[in-house]
């Protein structure tokens, strides 16, 4: 159960990176953060840790169903591009993206001997963190630049689930505090102030 | 002595930066100045202080980096009472100015006195973003393209970091669990640690992670094209206090990787940094504004406190991170004033102060400016010589003392191409161009002297020793 | 030996409802009263009573050509993977067979298209072969990667394989292998993000611009070769990406497939009533996903065996 939505992460962020719509993109975003919030779930009720199915529950609501629902919301207002074509050719991604694939399985295979519970996860969690940064990488729009951090945010959570089987508490709330911080940024960013003195 | 009391500035100023009054900009810089008076009284109490149950403790290393810090948001706030005098800004940005201000305090505390990996990681994060909008109080395109290229590299640079310190985590786990987190059960752990090659791995990404965020290869020019584009207070701000933030973070983690493995640890961050300062010194050669000399300069500095660190010289670390910490702020707020006849115009802008104010703040500017390339009576001349003697000691220990003598040399050749040009810009600065005159406010000046006396103070043998004393 | 003959012919059987039922399923979606599921059955049976008419520019291969695009895909029939448990099946088929028996039968698709020696089958012969070059290696790949997690390189021992042990600890290289697999069931068979089976806009068309000059007899072989290319896709779908339900009785079981096949075809009119058509230069964005998720399924299973 736990491999197949951990495929469904990472087929998702994949799809992702074809994507040339942005509301097509904020969907495959929000389908990443249901996985991963449902993983969460599911690895908290197996091992029985109430702070990782609250996590779960956060994940869910603030980013599969938040972030992406807000910006929407800013794409709207501010009138985003929002047929975003890669700058990567698609012939050209289709090498790249399993060359990195292999690499990061490649190097991630060491610590996969050290790790013994979910020892997969970390090499897939290593990967679409390079994937999220292609995404960053390949497009020009601001847009799908911040689709890709937050995305990157996923994969760090996804190392963070699987590998040490849950981070304190504490230390997750709190990166969900930077998250909406980050959130409240962007949406000032975006207001272009006129210089007034 | 508690957290709220630490806090109480900053939210103050966050709280008073919503009105909208004129007489607000005085309030918030009082209140800026406050900060100080509970960073005093926690650097006087006994070590190490618990300030928050185990996750904030506050040892020595810590009171100091967050003195400093907060004597240079003292000048930093003196200087942007008259910014308005030297650049357009409205009214309305000088509050959202403060009102991040005090985010990137909390952040800034929390991330200093923090005794935790992640909540080093969330003050480090808070205070990131919250650079982010300083960035754009100056209402042009080109800090607005800047502040999205801040917000979109530094997110990367921050969540490097946060990566390895899951790694990190993951790797001390079995041993400690849940409290795998604190740093000062993972240095007494590091070596019963089961998967060192984890924690290396981890150790290797977040100080990828650290060092670009304060500009090293290989994203050597991104923080000189930023402040650049910001106003002057926010580049001494990034200068002064964020990479000191990032630096007592680089601190902490090397510190137990020096436990796991010292050899791996040394070669990377020497190679790292020996690569840094080599493309650095050319970018300065050929710097043609101040900003970006002196963020230059910044990350050749950051450079030489992080190789003085791992080489076994924390003291001439400390020293050299304190004298950065008071001379770039400071010459990022002259040239305010250097730079009021037009951003490129070097030559001729120590010339034209009249009266006791001028005559001050340009000999203020020159000390400072040859105080930065370290020639003697700076700080930096002792913390320069007693760390390329610790790299001396070090070598002699292994069996690689040519090598390292080789390494010396060569970054003393890079160091005099730095000399080399700020000398030369000092001549352009003073002997040449024409005479135009300028003027000096109060305000600036005083924050000039502050740094000055801090920097006078740095040297008094009770401050030496006590730097002793840290490391 | 008789179940296997019989279940293949029943799946011939089934075929043209298969795509009717797909039709009907999409004119409901869009609130239209839908045609009998049974429409395929007419069609055929009047497009046999229909006189048959040649163009005077075609040459033999006119003649040729619908026998031969129908054959080999009867004979791939032959080699799917068992519907019911203890049944014969060909064990010893693998990827590259299987693939290029329906290549050889879109090859003469396309040289029916140019025989005919108008300007649409000329050119929806270029699309055609543009496409199947892209579906091609990621087909090969992915039967490839699920063939390996079940331990044998033969189709139809590779669906017995994973009916009687499913690799759960390969589900993710499983599930990236099904959603390549899944877009070229779409591709190959000319559905809707691909190609519209229901246009006759020159712009737009592929399979139908090939087939466009063929008239009576000719034209219901074609169809049916379509159809049962569709099932075969469909039924190599169900076997091994759905590999359940073969333990019961041999009607139960066969019943439980045409139920899968019925869900695979409910999921394509979803499919097709949800997106619009893709522009033909957008193709290779979709086909090379399928071919990096079959490569990834591969290198998922080769190097973290998840």
């Amino acid at each position: 159960m736990v491999d197949f939505l951990i495929g469904l992460f990472l087929a998702s962020l994949i799809v992702a990176l074809f994507t040339t719509r942005l509301f097509r993109l904020l969907l495959w975003y929000s389908m990443n953060s249901l996985m991963l919030g449902i993983l969460a779930l599911s690895i908290g009720n197996s091992i029985d840790d109430k702070a990782m199915i609250i996590t779960g529950i956060m994940t869910i609501v603030i980013k599969a169903i938040g972030i992406p629902f807000v910006l929407k919301n800013l794409s709207q207002k501010f009138h985003f591009v929002r047929q975003i074509i890669p700058e990567i050719k698609v012939q050209y991604a289709i090498m790249l993206v399993p060359a990195i694939l292999v690499f990061t399985f490649y190097l991630s295979e060491p610590i996969t001997h050290m790790i013994h519970t979910n020892a997969n996860y970390v090499a897939i969690s290593i990967s679409s963190l390079f994937l999220s940064l292609l995404l960053m990488m390949e497009h020009k729009n601001v847009a799908p630049k911040i689709v890709g951090f937050l995305s990157m945010e996923n994969a760090l959570f996804l190392l963070g689930i699987t590998a040490t089987n849950g981070m304190p508490m504490l230390v997750e709330l709190g990166i969900f505090f930077d998250l909406l911080m980050a959130i409240v940024v962007i949406n000032l960013l975006f207001h272009k102030e006129e210089l007034k003195v | 002595m508690n957290l709220t009391l630490l806090l109480l500035p900053a939210i103050i100023m966050f709280i008073v930066s919503f009105l909208k009054n004129e007489k607000v900009k005085y309030l918030l810089a009082f209140t800026s100045f406050v900060i100080l008076v509970p960073i005093i009284e926690l650097f006087l109490v006994p070590k190490p202080y618990n300030v928050f149950g185990s996750y904030l403790i506050a040892d020595k290393l810590d009171t100091y980096v967050l003195l400093v810090s907060s004597i240079v948001g003292i000048g930093v706030t003196l200087a942007l009472l008259t910014l308005d005098k030297h650049v357009k800004v409205s009214p309305k940005a000088y509050r959202k100015f403060y009102r991040f201000f005090a985010i990137f305090w909390i952040g800034l505390i929390f991330s200093i006195l923090s005794n935790h990996m992640g909540i080093y990681w969330i003050g480090l994060e808070l205070a990131t973003l919250s650079t982010v909008y300083m960035i754009k109080t100056n209402y042009t395109p080109a800090a607005h393209k800047e502040a999205w290229n801040y917000m979109i590299v530094g997110a990367i640079a921050v969540s490097l970091i946060l990566f390895g310190v899951i790694l990190m985590y993951a790797s001390a786990k079995p041993i400690l669990g849940e409290e795998a987190m604190q740093f000062d059960l993972l240095l007494a752990h590091a070596k019963e640690i089961p998967s060192p090659f984890l924690f290396e791995m981890g150790f290797a990404i977040s100080t990828i992670g650290m060092f670009v965020k304060m500009g090293f290869f290989p994203m050597n020019l991104w923080l000189a094209n930023i402040e650049r584009a910001s106003f002057y207070p926010v580049a001494a701000l990034f200068s002064g206090i964020l990479e000191s933030a990032v630096v007592v973070g680089f601190f902490r983690f090397s510190k137990i990787a020096m436990e796991v493995n010292y050899n791996h640890l040394f070669i990377f961050v020497f190679v790292y940094t020996i690569l840094t300062i080599f493309i650095v010194s050319f970018l300065i050669f050929r710097a043609k504004d101040f900003m970006r000399l002196f963020s230059l300069s910044g990350v050749e500095h950051m450079a030489l406190i992080v190789i003085f660190w791992v080489s076994g010289a924390p003291f001439a670390a400390l020293l050299h991170f304190g004298a950065h910490a008071f001379l770039k702020p400071a010459l990022f707020l002259s040239t305010g004033v250097l730079e009021s006849r037009g951003k490129y115009r070097i030559a001729g802008a120590l010339r034209g102060y009249k009266g006791k104010r001028g005559q001050l703040f340009w000999i203020l500017v020159s000390l400072f400016l040859l105080a930065i390339i370290s020639l003697p009576p700076s700080p930096m001349f002792f913390s320069e010589l007693y760390g390329f003697g610790a790299m001396i000691s070090t070598a002699k220990e292994s069996d690689h003392m040519l090598a390292m003598i080789g390494a010396i040399l060569f970054l003393l050749a890079l160091l005099s191409i730095i000399f080399y040009r700020f000398v030369s810009i000092y001549q352009s600065m003073k002997y040449e161009g024409k005479v135009e005159e300028k003027t000096v406010y109060a305000s600036e000046l005083f924050a000039l002297v502050i740094f000055a006396v801090s920097l006078m103070a740095l040297l008094l043998p009770a401050s030496l020793s006590y730097l002793k004393s840290i490391a | 030996m008789i179940i296997y003959l019989l279940s293949i012919f029943m799946l011939v059987l089934i075929a043209p409802l298969l795509l009717s039922y797909i039709k009907a399923m999409k004119m409901v979606l869009l609130f239209k009263r839908p045609v009998s599921i049974l429409q395929g059955y007419r069609d055929f049976s009047k497009l046999m009573h229909k006189e048959t008419i040649l163009s005077e520019e075609t040459s033999a291969i006119t003649i040729y050509a619908p026998f031969l695009v129908l054959s080999p895909l009867i004979i791939v029939m032959f080699f799917l993977p068992p519907l019911v448990q203890g049944s014969y099946y060909v064990s010893f088929v693998d990827a590259f067979t299987i693939t290029g028996l329906i290549s050889l039968s879109t090859f003469f698709l396309m040289l029916l298209g140019l025989d005919s020696a108008s300007a649409f089958g000329g050119m929806g012969s270029s699309r055609e072969a543009f496409i199947s070059a892209l579906v091609e290696p990621a087909m090969i790949l992915t039967i490839f990667s699920v063939s390996l997690m079940a331990g044998n390189l033969g189709v139809g021992q590779a669906g017995v394989n994973l009916a009687e042990h499913f690799p759960k600890e390969h589900m993710a290289s499983f599930l990236f292998a099904g959603i390549s697999f899944f877009i070229l069931l779409v591709a190959e068979n000319g559905r809707i993000p691909i190609d519209n089976p229901e246009t006759h806009l020159e712009l737009t068309m592929v399979h139908e611009a090939m087939t466009l000059d063929l008239t009576g007899i000719y034209l219901a072989i074609i169809e049916a070769a379509a159809s049962i290319k569709f099932v075969i896709f469909a039924s190599l779908f169900a076997s091994l990406f759905m590999p359940f339900g073969l333990e019961f009785s041999a009607l139960v079981a066969f019943l439980i497939f045409i139920v899968k096949l019925f869900f695979i075809a409910s999921i394509v009119a979803l499919l097709e009533v949800n997106t619009a058509k893709l522009r033909l230069f957008k193709i290779p964005n979709l086909l090379g996903l399928a071919i990096v998720f079959a490569f990834l399924s591969l290198i998922t299973f080769y190097v973290l065996g998840a």
